[in-house]
């Protein structure tokens, strides 16, 4: 069948491209079915849910809108856990992929225990979040953690407060965002870069070229597939986390650490407003399109390089 | 809500699960034993009475659903659940259990589900009111008239408080009070004299600072204060002077701020971002002797009897919360489990056998027996508190004083707006303990998000 | 000369590469010396601050005690059930329509990809609700197969595996077009093999996603014959306390088998394994 494509011109072209796409629906249907019904349905239902009020137990009300207009106009709670996001995003994402790229180099490297070393530091993603959670926070303890004491012994006669504090609540957080998945990424980046070839370096080093030239001309056009999907899924899972909030500070103290999902789960489960939930979760939609959408358009621009 | 969610969650730490949970299971089979006999025994006359009524109304086998948490590590269910059953042969109850923390999200979603579960514990009064409003839950009047023997009398106002626009949505299971709990041991050890009902918290502050001692690990403090939003606001709520569906009476948690900001300050009480962040949980704080005095519901005299006995164990009493009004003990402020029948139950009429059963004369002694404060209140019952010192060499004498009072007020009274104040009120607390804003910024700013949300 | 200079300098840093990684390791440590030291704890101390890492008296019992709890047995075996057929299905199914995505040329490929990248951006707790009305329509509530429908075609797993299969040259395709392999067969002897590493990864994501997962299994399960692991960790929590040395105790147990694949599937991520395949 391919061969017919490459070599003889005998079919005709329409009867081809049918060919070919009935070829590539037969290899993505089986999940395509299967992802459609339960999961692309239900998504597509609350989505419709934005335009609507309901409770979950009385009926569906339209209301066109409503819920969109409340949210922009008076619901400060979204601006405050809209910025918080963005700087939980924009934080957490690149902090995350230059650590795990840069451990996944390492890693793919032939050091001696290395099977020990990738355990180790895949570890925190598989723990479980409680104790991760619980650990981060006592290092981080204002009075008395861990933290505090070297900054005090180092003459810092007022170390932040850590989660107790509206400043550094956040960044406390991110801290035990980044810590905790660096080690799955990391995995991630080293599938990637087993198919960079050795030879690639061989013939860099040969040239002269240092490590960080051989990175930026190799390493990284070759991972970039790879580091456009963890951004993608970086992005997506900082966007969508609440249950690190939801353990550590509860949102607090205020709202300082109250994210997007975090209102969106209280806006469910705590106001009973279904509607209203996804009509925030359509705003976090469309900001995770538009970026991702950017993001294609660089990935087509960078796969075209390789 | 929030702070039952806080107490099972994340930030709980207490002692084996063997404490509430374990009443009946292990060291404490001595309670639940004794209530065991006693519920089996318990008011065979009525009972006959009612069985004979509804046998009439429906007769043949059923299973009924009932939705609860904590199944499986409590024993108390086990026994009234069992006791039941034995009461009506042609009942038999299959219980649904979901974990404690999400029950709340859970249940909601099954009853969406249109999940026909006969009977519904909810944690709270919030949730019941969510649930209530979603048109998940039963209105029971129409039970209450036909049953000649429930008198809801005996439940000193709380099935009253159960209802919302007119109806009764639930009768009460168990009822907690606040009480101070304080470490007698302690007290002696310093020489000072206990604390007493009737105490200002001006005074309360005062044998804080008193108590307090040490430094660093070894240090003491005078009293604990845990971080729900509750810990500040239960004083002014039992005075009647705090409403969270009433942002009038808001000025009134002010002085109660200005004071626990205060003790924070000297050191007496621990800092709220300390024990927020470290997830330090009250009990292990009070077990390991390190606060002489804590506020806290009495749910924890079930958990002291496990766990302040023994070689490490201490002497503990109780009073009743300072107040500023002169409020003394006729004003119990706390929080109530309310049992429901699911809207979408098929055996309602059974269900309400079970509800009866659970919240009235049998199920209240199993409870008790137990060190819990159940709904339904009786002379039995506050014997079974007086006697608990027979059993537990360390537990106070008199306790029947502080479980039952006159006016049993709810932290949050039902309103379709529970939820929604109750997670604004947490979250502003931890505004002003952690001083992110001044109390009269954090104050107003209460007012103005609760105005909103009723205002909707 | 060059080449004396090169070895010195490597020593050098990886000297510092391996202090570097030694540091990493025991941070990451920390949370399961944790997990362990609180497991071995009296309910009592396990919060107790500063931590104590050795405890005193250590609890042994509490590792005997859970399975006395709780049905751990019954617990392991539905995880595993779960576990096991999620990934199986995940990984054929998304791999095969990864292909399509990645190297296909066809009439709303672009589309259907935006579709799939969409709904990994919609929070749980936003389609939760409806999702469960209708797997009640379905009658697919408290049943292991539900579960395994829903979680077993995501969105992430083809997009990741689509991103792997971008990264093979399309020159290699072509090749074995010409000698003469059929769309199936390219998937097979070629994408296949030549991405072991990447199956690996998404073998490890849906493991430890299944195995971790709490929030699904809590709501579609409500018969205890029928619960997993995580579920009956959360048992031990109760409304007004909760036992964290015993979940502690639990957690630990049950993160053995997460552990051992990953061990296991160490071997697919040798340096270089592709390296003679592709570009060669």
């Amino acid at each position: 069948m391919g061969k017919d494509a490459k070599t003889g011109k005998t079919p005709s072209k329409d009867s081809l491209r049918r060919r070919k796409t009935l070829v590539a629906y037969s290899f993505i249907l089986p999940n395509l079915i299967g992802f459609f019904l339960f999961t692309f349905v239900p998504i597509v239902f609350s989505l419709l849910l934005s335009f609507c009020e309901w409770d979950s137990g009385n009926p569906i009300k339209f209301v066109g809108l409503e819920n969109f207009i409340y949210m922009f106009s008076r619901d400060n709670s979204f601006w405050i856990s809209l910025k918080n996001t963005i700087y939980y995003t924009v934080v957490t994402v690149p902090v995350t992929l230059a650590l795990s790229l840069f451990l996944a180099i390492l890693m793919n490297k032939p050091l001696k225990g290395r099977v020990f070393f990738r355990s180790v530091l895949f570890f925190p993603y598989v723990a479980s979040l409680v104790a991760i959670a619980v650990v981060w926070m006592a290092l981080f303890n204002p009075d008395r953690g861990p933290v505090n004491g070297v900054l005090m012994a180092l003459g810092i006669a007022n170390p932040p407060r850590w989660a107790a504090s509206t400043t550094w609540a956040l960044p406390t957080i991110i801290g035990l965002t980044v810590w905790k998945g660096m080690g799955y990424y990391m995995i991630v980046y080293l599938a990637a870069l087993q198919g960079v070839s050795r030879e690639l370096y061989e013939a860099a080093s040969l040239d002269g070229a240092n490590t960080w030239q051989q990175f930026k001309s190799i390493t990284w056009p070759c991972v970039t597939p790879t580091t456009f999907y963890i951004l993608v899924l970086l992005m997506v899972s900082t966007f969508k986390s609440y249950d690190t909030m939801y353990i550590t500070t509860q949102g607090g103290p205020g709202e300082a650490t109250k994210v997007l999902a975090y209102h969106i789960y209280n806006t469910a489960f705590v106001s009973s407003k279904f509607g209203y939930a996804s009509a925030i979760a359509m705003v976090l939609l469309v900001i995770i399109i538009t970026i991702t959408l950017i993001q294609f358009k660089f990935e087509k621009r960078f796969t075209s390089y390789l | 809500m929030k702070k039952r969610r806080l107490a099972a969650g994340i930030l709980a730490a207490a002692m084996v699960v063997g404490t509430l949970a374990g009443c009946g299971g292990g060291s404490s089979s001595g309670g639940s034993g004794g209530g065991d006999s006693t519920t089996a025994a318990a008011e065979t006359t009525t009972a006959a009475a009612v069985q004979a009524e509804v046998k009439e109304a429906t007769g043949e086998d059923v299973t009924i659903k009932v939705a609860l948490w904590d199944y499986s590590n409590t024993e108390y269910y086990k026994t009234m659940i069992s006791a039941f059953e034995e009461k009506y042969p042609n009942v038999k109850v299959e219980v649904v259990e979901f974990t404690a923390d999400e029950y709340d999200n859970v249940i909601v979603t099954q009853l969406s589900g249109k999940q026909d579960f006969d009977v519904v514990f909810t944690k709270s009064t919030p949730a019941l009111s969510a649930l209530i409003n979603q048109g998940h839950i039963y209105a029971l009047d129409d039970l209450i008239a036909s049953d000649s023997s429930f008198d809801s009398a005996n439940y000193s106002g709380l099935v009253e408080a159960l209802a919302l626009d007119g109806n009764t949505y639930a009768l009460p299971f168990r009822y907690d009070n606040n009480l101070i709990f304080y470490n007698k041991d302690l007290f002696d050890a310093a020489g000072v004299a206990y604390p007493e009902d009737g105490m200002t918290i001006q005074e309360y502050h005062e044998l804080a600072t008193k108590m307090t001692s040490g430094e660093g690990n070894d240090k003491v403090y005078g009293a604990h204060a845990h971080t729900w939003a509750s810990n500040v606001g239960m004083y002014a709520n039992r005075e009647e002077k705090f409403n969270l569906f009433d942002v009038e009476t808001y000025d009134n948690l002010i002085p109660y701020y200005n004071e626990f900001l205060a003790m924070q300050d000297e050191g007496v009480i621990q800092d709220y971002g300390a024990l927020k962040s470290s997830n330090i949980h009250y009990s292990g704080v009070f077990y390991n002797q390190q606060a002489a005095m804590l506020q806290i519901g009495t749910w924890f005299i079930n958990m002291l009897c496990e766990n302040a006995e023994g070689e490490n164990g201490f002497k503990w009493g109780v009073c009743s919360l300072p107040s500023n009004e002169g409020v003394g003990n006729e004003n119990c402020i706390g929080g109530v489990t309310p049992v429901s029948i699911g809207a979408y139950a098929k055996h309602p009429a059974e269900a309400w056998q079970f509800l009866t059963f659970v919240c009235g004369e049998e199920g209240a002694k199993t409870l008790a027996s137990c060190g819990i404060i159940p709904g339904y209140s009786s002379d039995a019952i506050k014997e079974i508190f007086d006697a608990l010192p027979q059993t537990y060499v360390n537990a106070p004498e008199g306790l029947s004083k502080y479980v039952s009072c006159e006016n049993n007020l709810l932290e949050t009274p039902l309103n379709p707006k529970g939820k929604d104040a109750d997670n604004i009120y947490t979250e502003q607390h931890s505004a002003i303990m952690t001083k992110s804003v001044t109390v009269e910024e954090g104050i107003q700013q209460f007012k103005d998000r609760v105005s909103e949300v009723l205002a909707q | 000369m060059i080449s004396s200079k090169k070895t010195t300098g490597s020593t050098v840093k990886t000297v510092l590469m391996y202090i570097a990684l030694i540091i990493m390791a025991c941070i990451m440590l920390i949370p399961f010396a944790w997990m362990l030291s609180a497991s071995l704890k009296l309910e009592k101390d396990v919060f107790s601050f500063p931590i104590k890492w050795i405890p005193a008296d250590p609890q042994w019992n509490n590792y005997k005690e859970i399975w006395n709890k709780v049905p751990l047995l019954t617990g392991f075996f539905n995880t595993t059930k779960l576990t096991l057929c999620t990934t199986v299905l995940q990984l054929v199914t998304s791999s095969f329509a990864a292909y399509a995505f990645a190297k296909l040329d066809f009439r709303g490929r672009d589309t259907i990809f935006m579709m799939y990248v969409m709904t990994i951006s919609i929070p749980w707790q936003v389609y939760m609700v409806p999702q469960f009305k209708m797997m009640t329509l379905f009658g697919l509530t408290d049943s292991h197969l539900g579960l395994i429908l829903m979680h077993a075609f995501t969105a992430t797993g083809v997009f990741l595996m689509r991103q792997f299969f971008m990264g093979i040259p399309t020159e290699l395709l072509e090749a074995a077009r010409i000698d003469g392999l059929s769309e199936y067969g390219i998937w097979a002897r070629l994408m296949l093999p030549l991405s072991k590493p990447a199956i690996a990864t998404l073998c490890i994501t849906s493991f430890t996603f299944e195995w971790n997962d709490f929030m699904g299994p809590l709501i579609y399960l409500s018969s205890s014959s029928k619960k997993t692991v995580q579920l009956m960790l959360r048992m031990f929590n109760t409304q007004y306390s909760s036992n964290y040395a015993q979940i502690m105790a639990a957690a630990t147990v049950a993160l053995i088998p997460v552990l051992i694949l990953f061990v296991f599937l160490q071997r697919y991520f040798v340096e270089g394994i592709a390296s003679s395949g592709i570009k060669g």
